[in-house]
């Protein structure tokens, strides 16, 4: 059966990935992208479509295309310098909302695949060390972010039951990391030197970018019914990730930690504080990805270690600031 | 850790014409190109081998190649710490232990011991300790912390490096489902915060989670009685005010502390016995058993009157508290 993709958020680089290998798969025979912003230029037959999911037009653009799954990756993680926070809140719930009800409306809709984050989990320093999906939701929702993560959940949830013939899949993202994407967190791990909360050393877990992309794609060809979380196997360390990076640290006290970051914001590439990203670095979080693994039978090709090893690898020319390696500290001490 | 023990045995055994040669070989190698660590390697070609073998461990754990598994545990840096628990297993507080063939020496295996001292688990240390120096197969066990400690600075992230994780039945199934030893202190903070008064009476044991958890785990339980922990910070009062103040659970008010600052953070110097009862087996009852409440309570209570049977015998065969 010739299958009919829409995608939302095609300007984002997930979005863009996934569009780029269903578009090799003869059987898909329809991939529609809809963005506010184009989509990247190689992209070839994906039809692009330039609407705001937030405008009730979806509600009249999403049956006519009539597709048999929608893949939602229009849901923001990080406030970036023209979409703040609050920009952000819109474009999450309001968008997701105004998404649902357009599914509502369209009858062809077989599964609804959403990109989403684990960060409904939280980030918290007694929490259990690897979440499983059944345990959404144990701590209260301390940031916007969170908050937003939570309605997404609701609203989803909630047509999932309303429509208990459409599969609906929502996707628990660990933050991804790899060599070709570019996230506060990723700039973060690329600076010179490496701020830290004192006395604090998260455990992590990223995401490849191939394994993020990898199981969109496997969650869109086999939809599963519920949440699943998408992360490596194992966890790391914050301060094994920097010995790895051979990045010098300046940890500083917590509470100064979040304004540290804000005044780093302009080289992080983000707007406004990113409070998710100061929780993460000072509890860390782990998710358990048997469900992933098992369910919808897709094996991340890197675990938590290899995912950082293959960013250091390929990322060594990307640093920003030139660090005096020890041979030109050598040269300097000669020449005196 | 491990450049303080190089440098140690350097200047033990090398002297400082090794010192001074490997500065040299160091120089030459920086001067023609080399990094660092990989410098200090070859330099120290003429010197002691265990000072090699520090540099090469610090240059890996430089390079964060090292070993450190999904909970965070990372043997070497508890080796490197454990001499200073030796000290106080040895030394300070003269820890007898009987019953040590009863920890399995591979599989799974729940220890539950009796919890007492203050906010630092020196009881989980020590029973780590005793199983350190005197098991036949000694194997790191996992121990459950106060959800408190783990919120804060530098003691969550050395209770992590040491095998410690947050206390809770979900980290206590997985760890266990790994086939690896925990312990865990069903009590919890009601047995460390309870007054010097009541020492060595058992407080209720949870709701009996540590049963569930064993049940669906299939897992033996190695009841434990710590005698001793209960005279390190004699808990005379309790300050609930400064406690909101710092978040903690509770702050105690020891002969002590506060009294003498920092000072009155040093245990007193108990002799402390640890007994490792008899497993007990309870691969008879099929998982699903550990919804049954009532087998549940009453293998909880059964426990539980095991280690406080156990903890009046090792207080008589102990004598004197602190001679």
């Amino acid at each position: 059966m010739a299958r009919r993709i829409v995608v939302t958020g095609i300007s984002s680089h997930w979005a863009g990935e996934l569009a780029r290998r269903l578009e090799r798969d003869p059987s898909v025979e329809l991939i529609a992208g809809i963005d506010t912003d184009p989509p990247a230029p190689e992209l070839e037959r994906t039809e692009f479509i330039e609407a705001d999911i937030r405008s009730p037009v979806m509600s009249r653009l999403l049956p006519a295309l009539e597709p048999d799954t929608v893949v939602h990756c229009g849901f923001l993680w990080y406030p970036a310098p023209g979409k703040p926070d609050r920009a952000l809140h819109e474009i999450n719930v309001i968008g997701a909302l105004q998404l649902l009800a357009a599914c509502e409306k369209t009858p062809s809709v077989q599964s609804v695949v959403v990109r989403g984050s684990a960060a409904i989990y939280g980030s918290e320093g007694a929490a259990p060390f690897f979440f499983t999906e059944d345990m959404a939701r144990r701590y209260p929702l301390k940031t916007r972010f969170q908050r937003d993560v939570g309605e997404l959940e609701r609203y989803f949830d909630n047509f999932a039951r309303r429509r208990p013939e459409v599969s609906c899949c929502m996707l628990r993202y660990q933050p991804e990391i790899g060599p070709d994407i570019d996230t506060p967190l990723v700039g973060y791990l690329a600076l010179p030197v490496v701020p830290t909360q004192l006395g604090f050393d998260p455990r992590l877990q990223f995401v490849h970018s191939s394994d993020a992309t990898g199981a969109l794609e496997a969650a869109v060809r086999n939809p599963v019914r519920g949440a699943v979380n998408v992360a490596p196997s194992g966890a790391v360390s914050l301060s094994r990730i920097l010995r790895m990076a051979g990045k010098p640290t300046l940890p500083i006290p917590h509470p100064l930690f979040g304004p540290a970051l804000t005044q780093l914001g302009r080289q992080l590439r983000m707007g406004g504080t990113y409070n998710d990203g100061v929780r993460l670095l000072r509890f860390g979080r782990g998710v358990d990805n048997r469900r992933l693994r098992e369910d919808v039978g897709f094996e991340p090709a890197f675990d938590a270690v290899g995912a950082v090893r293959d960013f250091v690898e390929k990322s060594a020319g990307r640093q920003l600031v030139r660090v005096p390696g020890p041979r030109t500290v050598a040269d300097v001490v000669a020449r005196r | 850790m491990s450049v303080e023990d190089g440098q140690r045995t350097a200047t033990d055994g090398g002297g400082a014409d090794a010192v001074a040669g490997f500065l040299r070989g160091m120089r030459e190698g920086i001067e023609n190109g080399l990094g660092p660590l990989t410098a200090a390697r070859r330099a120290a070609g003429g010197l002691p081998e265990s000072f090699r073998d520090a540099l090469d461990r610090t240059a890996e754990r430089m390079r964060g190649d090292y070993a450190e598994d999904e909970w965070g545990f990372d043997p070497e840096f508890a080796d490197a710490v454990t001499p200073a628990f030796e000290f106080l297993h040895d030394v300070w507080w003269r820890v007898k232990s009987t019953g040590l063939d009863n920890v399995p020496a591979q599989g799974r295996a729940m220890l539950v011991a009796n919890h007492a001292g203050s906010l630092f688990p020196f009881d989980a240390s020590m029973m780590t300790a005793a199983i350190r120096l005197h098991h036949p197969a000694p194997r790191w066990p996992r121990f459950m912390v106060l959800d408190w400690a783990f919120g804060l600075p530098f003691l969550s992230s050395f209770m992590r490096r040491v095998g410690g994780v947050p206390a809770n039945p979900d980290n206590a199934t997985r760890l266990l489902e790994q086939d690896e030893l925990v312990m865990v202190f069903p009590e919890g903070v009601k047995g460390t915060g309870k007054p010097f008064s009541e020492r060595y009476r058992l407080q209720r044991f949870g709701r009996g989670g540590f049963v569930e958890v064993a049940l669906r785990t299939r897992s033996p339980i190695v009841p434990v009685a710590v005698v001793g922990s209960e005279e390190i910070y004699p808990k005379l009062a309790d300050s609930p005010s400064l406690a909101r103040m710092v978040g903690a659970p509770f702050v105690p008010i020891t002969p002590t502390f506060p009294w003498l600052g920092p000072l009155g953070l040093i245990p007193l110097p108990s002799r402390w016995r640890i007994e490792f009862c008899e497993p007990i087996d309870l691969s008879d009852h099929p998982p699903e058993a550990a919804d049954d409440r009532q087998l549940v309570f009453d293998l909880s209570e059964q426990v539980r009157e095991l280690i406080q049977n156990k903890l009046y015998e090792n207080l008589v065969l102990r004598g004197s508290a602190f001679l």
